[in-house]
């Protein structure tokens, strides 16, 4: 369970979070969107205690990132909006590195690759470099090693770009699978469709502040529109009036 | 379960060693730098000792007008040529040829003018762009004692002492030592094998920060439960590993060189044993690990491998600074020398190749004068990789 209350940020005269609060529950896959530049990023790297918060109150799993962000992060899981591998080591390699990072055995880490690359489905990749891989392959590389250390909780930025079809629905897979185990699931995104069949719970936010959070239906039935995507434009469209 | 400091050293060397221009520039340095020192050294002694081996060549035009200075020469161990009379031409052509290192030419009225009294015309022919030098003033000594021989002989004959024609005396005293002469020739050279000491932790910690900045990878990684300072120690430890293993190689390789080398030849000494060898190596490994924690430092902070390496190539040249100033200064070896990386192991190498005798106070401040400043950049840049600033940058 992620809790954030009237989380606010300012980077100088810049008011990136204005004040943020949600309620992230475990078994649930919880949306954010947000338009470009909303502090989605922010928002994310304040979580796992990258960046410390200038007001409010957070907690992961009833720990503060502020106050013991090692143990926040071991029990999560964050899949950045834009990352890297490292070209001369192997994607078995690179989720050892990770793994070791987090605190896993070698004999544990061996098994839970292999479970992870059959729920991705990327064994053909896991012995080569990652060097050249295409964009839908270095995402399943990231996933993985999001998966690896076996989280409570999920912080996915756009986990479903560049990702074709089969790629996709093992994606979706695998996030029901977390779902049933009863991880919390964070995950910013763009595409609506990916959130009407998946998340259980949405929050919108816009220019650092929580606009709405709810259901898919709830949103659509308080804006009074039926189409989600609508319903989002319109929320994020009123609130950036009054603000 | 590892420590989180070994998890990065090991995957930071690991990724370094798969890269081939570490590896190569790793294997340049440790064989171009003993091996400069090497062909400079040899070029010395072989230059020095080539008059002794080859002994004086010299042909001589005329030679039968004064076999005196012809028996001479021969007892001074020059081997004569006599031959016949040629063009200008052809003496510098056999010059060109080094066939032989002069030419004297007696001129056709030698006798007569010897006979008269008259000066009498030796023409001395040379090339003084050939490396003959010592072999040229030897057989000028030899010409000028041959004229001060028959102007002693004259003046006695006219009841004169010779020793009106020597109003003083000069006599040489050389005070330099072998050991002091070897000192200055070793000391400038041996400078550059610390170089390499800043240049192979280059890559290496270029690639760990700024180029993993780049590939946008940083961030994840710094949100992983691993503290900021065992990620940076771990990044420099692993770049500071090719540069301690290249320089050692480099020094050892260098110290078997200049052990092997005739260098008692040319008056010069290397009277280091291998023992002192190795601790010398020992001390100077801080120095990398001074040059890949300045390198981290500064290069987490740019945004591209390019914009790093730009930065770096400048302040690699600072670590030459200090050797440049005190042997452009002509500064004598002092203690606070000890304390300048570098410098110090610079200093330390040079008196050691002079007398063994330094005591342990040289090698602890060598070693302290590295280890102490790196451990305190790569706080610094600890600290830095843990504050807001950096992480909204990434």
């Amino acid at each position: 369970m992620i809790e954030v209350h009237d989380v606010r940020k300012a980077f100088g005269a810049v008011q990136a979070l204005g004040g943020v609060s949600f309620t992230a529950r475990d078994g649930q896959i919880t949306a954010l969107l947000g338009p470009n530049g909303a502090g989605k990023t922010t928002l994310l790297r304040t979580l796992v205690g990258l960046l410390e918060r200038d007001h409010g109150s957070i907690s992961v799993g009833g720990v503060d990132p502020a106050k013991d962000p090692m143990a926040v992060r071991r029990d999560i899981g964050f899949l950045t909006d834009q990352f890297g591998l490292y070209e001369r080591l192997t994607t078995r390699e690179y989720l050892d590195y990770f793994g070791e990072l987090n605190g896993m055995q070698r004999t544990s880490l061996r098994t839970r690759i292999a479970e992870v690359s059959e729920l991705l489905g990327m064994d053909d990749i896991l012995e080569r470099r990652t060097k050249g891989f295409s964009q839908g392959q270095r995402i399943k590389v990231a996933l993985a090693r999001t998966l690896l250390h076996r989280p409570r909780h999920l912080l996915l930025d756009e986990p479903s770009r560049g990702l074709d079809v089969m790629s996709t629905r093992a994606l979706r897979t695998a996030l029901t699978a977390l779902r049933a185990d009863g991880c919390c699931v964070i995950m910013a995104t763009h595409v609506m469709q990916e959130v009407t069949a998946l998340c259980e719970d949405v929050i919108v936010i816009a220019r650092g502040h929580t606009v709405a959070q709810g259901s898919p239906e709830e949103l659509c039935r308080r804006t009074g529109i039926a189409n989600l995507e609508d319903a989002f434009v319109s929320l994020v469209g009123t609130e950036e009036g009054i603000a | 379960m590892r420590s989180k400091l070994l998890v990065v050293f090991f995957k930071e060397l690991r990724e370094t060693l798969r890269e081939k221009r570490t590896l190569s520039m790793l294997l340049l340095f440790t064989l171009m730098y003993p091996a400069i020192i090497g062909y400079v050294m040899h070029q010395m002694i072989d230059k020095n000792t080539r008059t002794e081996r080859e002994g004086v060549e010299l042909a001589i035009i005329g030679g039968a007008q004064a076999p005196t200075l012809v028996s001479q020469l021969r007892q001074k161990n020059v081997t004569i040529n006599q031959v016949a009379p040629m063009s200008d031409e052809a003496i510098g052509a056999l010059l060109h040829a080094r066939k032989t290192a002069a030419v004297l030419r007696l001129s056709e009225d030698f006798v007569d003018n010897y006979s008269a009294m008259r000066p009498a015309r030796i023409e001395l022919w040379f090339d003084s762009a050939a490396e003959n030098g010592p072999q040229r003033r030897q057989i000028e000594e030899i010409l000028q004692a041959y004229g001060s021989n028959i102007a002693s002989a004259r003046l006695l004959a006219h009841g004169v002492s010779p020793a009106a024609l020597s109003p003083i005396q000069v006599q040489r005293y050389d005070t330099g030592t072998n050991a002091s002469r070897s000192a200055m020739v070793i000391g400038g050279i041996i400078g550059i094998l610390f170089f390499p000491a800043f240049m192979l932790t280059m890559s290496a910690a270029v690639d760990s920060t700024a180029g993993e900045r780049e590939r946008r990878s940083l961030e994840v990684l710094m949100a992983q439960p691993a503290h900021s300072w065992e990620l940076v120690c771990g990044k420099w430890l692993a770049a500071s590993v090719p540069a301690i293993v290249g320089v050692t190689l480099e020094l050892l390789l260098a110290h078997a060189l200049l052990a092997w080398l005739p260098l008692e030849e040319i008056g010069m000494s290397w009277s280091l044993g291998w023992g002192q060898m190795l601790l010398v190596c020992l001390v100077t490994a801080p120095l990398s690990l001074l040059s890949a924690a300045l390198y981290i430092a500064l290069a987490m902070n740019a945004k591209s491998f390019k914009e790093a390496q730009t930065m770096l190539s400048f302040v690699m040249i600072v670590p030459l600074i200090p050797g440049f100033a005190v042997s452009a200064l002509e500064l004598k070896t002092a203690s606070w020398m000890y304390l300048v990386p570098t410098l110090s192991n610079h200093t330390l190498l040079k008196e050691l190749a002079k007398s063994s005798e330094l005591g342990a106070l040289p090698f602890v401040l060598t070693f302290l004068s590295s280890l102490v400043p790196a451990l305190l950049v790569a706080a610094f840049a600890a600290w830095r990789m843990k504050s807001e600033r950096y992480v909204l940058a990434v």
